[in-house]
């Protein structure tokens, strides 16, 4: 098996089928201010060793003053390490030859004899094009320059500001084992940071585009959630749990099953979140600790409204993830999901809504994939998932859910108003159970301090528009 | 550098001056110095093994049993250094490499250490140079001339001469089949290249003429 060049970023490894290509090429292409000088350190400092250093080559577009300055804000950058086992050097003096290239080319070289290191970058690898009198003499010089690197044990990074219709035209991009690109993708007023492996000769890799964030500590990536359908078996609980309603237990079949997923849809007001709180709260209470995943109500509006039912989100077994949807990324929450649920050993978690998180993805399909992935992964987990939908109308709900989502989850409540003869009717109604029978009467509801009560089934000239 | 197997049973037996049975007997009755196999069944020996079996066969010869010779490396294990093999001032290196970015750099890392290297980027070249340069040791690229290195192990190797054989294949075992007394992967890191190289050497330079540097 290949040997693999780690990032030090776990995820990112992974996106790249286990890392980079030992002794391999590899372009970071990107646009400025995408973090490719970012990642290329960030390798830099992981696979340093005084045994085999790491080389860090800047031409003309990144001064090296500027590289050191920046660099040495970043977590990983260890100033100690310079001199020993990091070199930083500037090309830019053998650029300022007449045959620019070939002194270049020399240096390179010189380099890989005299420091013998594991990993070189070059930054900016873009910015040697102008050096050459034409196109063949760069080819010249890629053909040497890549047949002394793969004559030679070492990785190398070439970093270049280069976009998207540049792979088609530039011999690098033929010569590179590996091409990982950074983008930015307009979605709305703000860009979204999108991580994609373009190339990676003699390896598989994950596909298609991974969100991914910079941060002092280097580049955080967001594996595109993309699950196959898993066929392998896994251990169903074989009881049956209650909701967290009694009336809504007996309309449901005896409760719900664990690792079950519910899409309680309904308009505005009609108790979507309410009946959430009590899904997760009387899990609590049955030793199932939840998990609030929010958008809307803070933790101290959330605790307001669960203080009225006799509730507080004080209590150990009840965790609150509460995100705005402004500037949030699908990728990171859903990772964030993931981990709290296992850090915590959650068993139930509440989504609410789903509205505000299909706002925060790029796509439709994007959007469905991810809730596909994380039902799939909770299901095998044994931990139950309630998401809540908003319908847009108030009255006679004609449509459940825009994203499909519907399909997706093994049981789907609808809550809608009804007009009465002088006040709102509240009606609940069971429309989908997998693997069970329900009562398909359309029930009445109330909310009161003591939560939610189930009244009596509607008279039969009750209005359903 | 992780410890890697490179040398046949062969080459450690020149080394060490030990015959490939005794070794083999050392092996079955002692186990102490256990070569891993290659694919193909080979033994393999890494320069830790050598450094072990080379302890062994000292104390052998300084008149101590085999038994307790192993009872004593098992006390040092772990503690034996690895001495960096005299450097080869005068010795004549062959170098067939058809790949001419990394004889670049295999002439530069074998001409730091001192070795004298002659270079040959065919078959044709190689098999001249065997007659002109009495080469101690060929460095022979197994794809040199469309795949003809192993042939022209052969041929070294019935000239006596080792051979330390590359390729970018993993084509350990055709290499060892073919005469070849060690085999490396590449691309080459300098100091497996030396290391191996003066241990292929290490005991031939010292018994065979000395032929002076051009």
């Amino acid at each position: 098996m290949t040997d693999r060049v780690s990032s030090g970023s776990e995820r990112l490894d992974a996106v790249l089928g286990g890392g980079l290509l030992a002794n391999s090429i590899n372009v970071v292409m990107g646009l400025p201010g995408s973090g490719k000088t970012i990642v290329a350190q960030q390798y830099l400092f992981e696979n340093a060793s005084e045994d085999r250093p790491a080389v860090y080559l800047s031409t003309v577009s990144e001064p090296l003053e500027k590289i050191l300055r920046y660099g040495q804000t970043l977590s990983f950058f260890d100033a100690s390490a310079i001199g020993t086992r990091v070199f930083y050097e500037d090309l830019g003096a053998s650029l300022n030859h007449q045959d620019a290239l070939t002194e270049t080319l020399g240096r390179v070289i010189d380099v890989l004899r005299e420091r013998r290191p594991g990993l070189l970058v070059i930054d900016s690898f873009k910015a040697l094009h102008p050096f050459a009198s034409d196109a063949t003499a760069f080819r010249r010089f890629l053909q040497d320059l890549a047949g002394s690197l793969s004559a030679y044990p070492a990785t190398s990074l070439w970093v270049g500001e280069y976009g998207p219709g540049e792979i088609e035209v530039e011999p690098e991009f033929a010569v590179a084992d590996g091409i990982i690109s950074l983008a930015a993708e307009p979605t709305a007023d703000r860009d979204t940071r999108v991580l994609q492996v373009l190339k990676l000769r003699g390896s598989g890799f994950l596909s298609g585009k991974h969100g991914y964030r910079l941060s002092a500590d280097g580049i955080h990536v967001f594996p595109r959630l993309a699950d196959p359908v898993d066929q392998a078996p896994y251990t169903l609980e074989t009881e049956r749990v209650s909701a967290g309603i009694p009336a809504l237990d007996e309309a449901l079949d005896s409760g719900l099953w664990p690792g079950g997923s519910t899409l309680v849809a309904g308009p505005s007001g009609s108790g979507k979140t309410l009946i959430g709180l009590h899904y997760i709260f009387k899990g609590a209470e049955m030793g199932r600790p939840g998990l609030i995943a929010g958008f809307q109500e803070n933790p101290t509006q959330l605790e307001r409204i669960v203080n009225g039912f006799g509730w507080s989100l004080g209590r150990d077994d009840v965790h609150v993830m509460y995100r705005s949807p402004v500037d949030m990324y699908l990728d990171e929450w859903v990772y964030e999901l993931l981990t709290t649920v296992e850090e915590r050993g959650i068993r139930r978690i509440l989504i609410d809504s789903l509205g505000d998180l299909r706002a925060t993805a790029t796509d439709e399909i994007r959007f469905r994939e991810y809730v596909y992935s994380l039902l799939q992964r909770t299901a095998h987990a044994g931990v139950g998932v309630f998401m809540t939908q908003e319908v847009a109308e108030l009255f006679g709900v004609t449509r459940l859910s825009e994203y499909g989502i519907s399909h997706l989850s093994d049981n789907v409540i609808l809550l809608q108003f009804l007009r009465g003869e002088s006040r709102i009717k509240r009606a609940l109604t069971v429309l989908k159970t997998r693997a069970s029978s329900h009562d398909p009467r359309i029930l009445e509801f109330e909310i009161t301090s003591n939560g939610i009560e189930l009244g009596e089934r509607f008279a039969d000239d009750q209005s359903l528009t | 550098m992780p410890e890697v197997a490179t040398y046949s049973i062969g080459a450690v037996a020149r080394m060490v001056r030990v015959p490939p049975a005794t070794l083999r007997t050392w092996e079955e009755r002692y186990g102490i110095v256990q070569p891993v196999r290659s694919e193909g069944g080979h033994r393999l020996y890494s320069r830790l093994d050598v450094e072990r079996l080379r302890f062994v066969a000292d104390r052998v010869r300084e008149g101590i049993s085999p038994g307790d010779a192993h009872r004593m490396l098992s006390g040092v294990s772990g503690n034996l250094p690895l001495p960096a093999a005299d450097a080869g001032t005068q010795v004549v290196i062959l170098l067939a490499e058809r790949d001419p970015y990394a004889a670049e750099f295999a002439e530069f890392f074998l001409k730091t250490e001192g070795f004298e290297v002659v270079l040959a980027l065919d078959a044709a070249d190689a098999v001249l140079a065997l007659g002109t340069d009495r080469p101690q040791l060929a460095i022979i690229d197994l794809l040199i001339s469309g795949g003809a290195g192993l042939e022209l192990c052969r041929d070294v190797h019935a000239r006596g001469i080792p051979v330390l054989a590359l390729s970018s294949l993993a084509t350990r075992d055709a290499a060892l089949e073919a005469g070849a007394s060690a085999f490396l992967q590449k691309p080459l890191e300098p100091l497996q290249l030396v290391s191996a190289v003066k241990d292929l050497l290490g005991t031939s330079s010292f018994l065979t003429e000395v032929v002076p540097a051009r």
